[in-house]
């Protein structure tokens, strides 16, 4: 059972550091690789960024709607380094090790609590990484993402599915899922309920286009993204969902807390997001203990750090 | 403008891509100024998050056998590259060019840009 967290220590950080890099800059597809995939019936990928280039909308938006299987992916959803406004990393991750974010090119408004709050917080990415060893990353070991990670990291395939009363987002990453009421029902009172991994979500139309979710609750020992940023229980995160035509939608997530944050601050602005076919079989995308038990025996950070195996 | 061009172009671009993407991996367990290019045959090929990785046994200077590990990215991103769990079959005879090798002397390496299975350059 101690096997476990290193083992998902040392996978998370490989995995940051491997995807953050090839997604940050996506390798082209060769016209073969995309037809067999276009074939698939099971495990589709979805298409690279220059197959939506001058794609024109195939019909309207519909009113009221975000259902569907969705891509962060072509748009650089895959944010190792932090989120798309606010990555932590330098162009290649050189810098590491240090104790502050002032190496970073677009830097977040901290209050000196907000500062003192992210020293505490050891990642394995971005200016401040340190060795995978050292890291107190909360996903390290084992602990949900939480949420407004699932969107500041793996930003990949999801699917927003309409029930009664609620949207349910179901995530390719870790297969986790989110629920936002939209039945007209107030947030809770944050020191009347528990703290959630996810947080409590409302959300309501506020034109035929755009869905506005208000989130609360999040339980603070989440970070707000891979590089160890940090958030009160009092944090608010706002979304807008705005569906531009049936093909495309934008997503702003801003987050709120002005105890860590002088102001507010836009993790993803009209981050743009591709609508997939509603044939697309989402590829499972777990890190099991099992699997990454093994990687971590005989790749991971036992197998190259020091004298190896 | 034939296809011979074309392919060259592709070959190019995947190259001009991919080599900036791996150098990034280069933390201190990894040394990118090292990117060999080794021979041998393959034993498995495991298809498996967090990440995908290959083993094949290769010959030293010394015609000792010597058991290589490489590792891909997570199965989204190789199935995206085309890569399915029958990419590298054991048995399969492979030249592999690294994009990086762990410092410590282990024979284990990240994929580089080029990889051939049984005389054939893998496509991205």
């Amino acid at each position: 059972m101690q096997k476990y967290p290193i083992a998902f220590a040392g996978a998370l950080l490989a995995t940051m550091l491997l995807s953050s890099g090839l997604y940050a800059q996506q390798a082209p597809q060769s016209k073969e690789v995309a037809e067999a995939l276009a074939k698939r019936r099971w495990n589709n990928s979805p298409p690279v960024k220059a197959a939506y280039a001058n794609r024109r909308p195939s019909r309207p938006a519909p009113k009221r709607d975000l259902s569907g299987i969705w891509d962060g992916t072509a748009e650089g959803g895959v944010e190792g380094n932090g989120p798309h406004e606010y990555p932590a990393g330098d162009n290649g991750n050189q810098i590491s090790g240090r104790e502050d974010e002032s190496a970073v090119k677009r830097q977040l408004p901290f209050t000196a609590a907000g500062l003192a709050a992210l020293k505490k917080n050891k990642p394995g990415v971005g200016v401040r990484s340190v060795d995978v060893a050292l890291a107190n990353d909360p996903v390290n070991t084992g602990n949900p993402q939480g949420f407004p990670r699932m969107l500041f990291y793996e930003l990949r395939v999801f699917e927003w599915a309409q029930l009664k009363g609620q949207w349910i987002y179901l995530d390719q990453f870790m297969q986790n899922y989110r629920v936002v009421w939209a039945d007209g029902r107030p947030l809770p009172d944050i020191n009347e309920v528990e703290p959630r991994w996810f947080g409590y979500a409302v959300g309501k139309w506020t034109d035929d286009y755009t869905f506005e979710i208000d989130t609360v609750g999040v339980n603070e020992k989440t970070w707000l993204d891979n590089p160890g940023r940090p958030h009160t229980y009092e944090m608010k995160v706002h979304e807008v969902w705005h569906r531009l035509d049936y093909d495309t939608m934008e997503l702003t997530v801003t987050v709120d807390d002005p105890k860590y944050y002088s102001q507010k601050w836009n993790g993803l602005e009209k981050f743009i997001v591709h609508r997939l076919p509603d044939t697309f079989d989402m590829e499972e995308f777990i890190y099991s203990g099992l699997e990454t038990s093994d990687y971590d025996d005989l790749l991971g950070t036992k197998a190259v750090i020091g004298k190896g195996k | 403008m034939n296809n011979r061009f074309l392919t060259c172009v592709l070959m190019a671009a995947v190259l001009t891509f991919s080599i900036p993407a791996l150098a990034h991996h280069g933390n201190a367990s990894y040394d990118v100024t090292q990117k060999p290019t080794i021979k041998g045959v393959v034993t498995e090929f495991i298809w498996a998050n967090p990440h995908c990785y290959l083993k094949f046994d290769a010959k030293d200077e010394n015609g000792n056998v010597v058991h290589w590990l490489v590792e891909a990215s997570n199965p989204p991103d190789q199935t995206r590259e085309g890569w399915t769990k029958n990419t590298f079959k054991p048995g399969d005879e492979v030249e592999i060019t690294m994009g990086s090798v762990a410092r410590n002397g282990q024979p284990i390496g990240r994929f580089g840009s080029r990889i051939v299975i049984n005389g054939k350059v893998l496509k991205g």
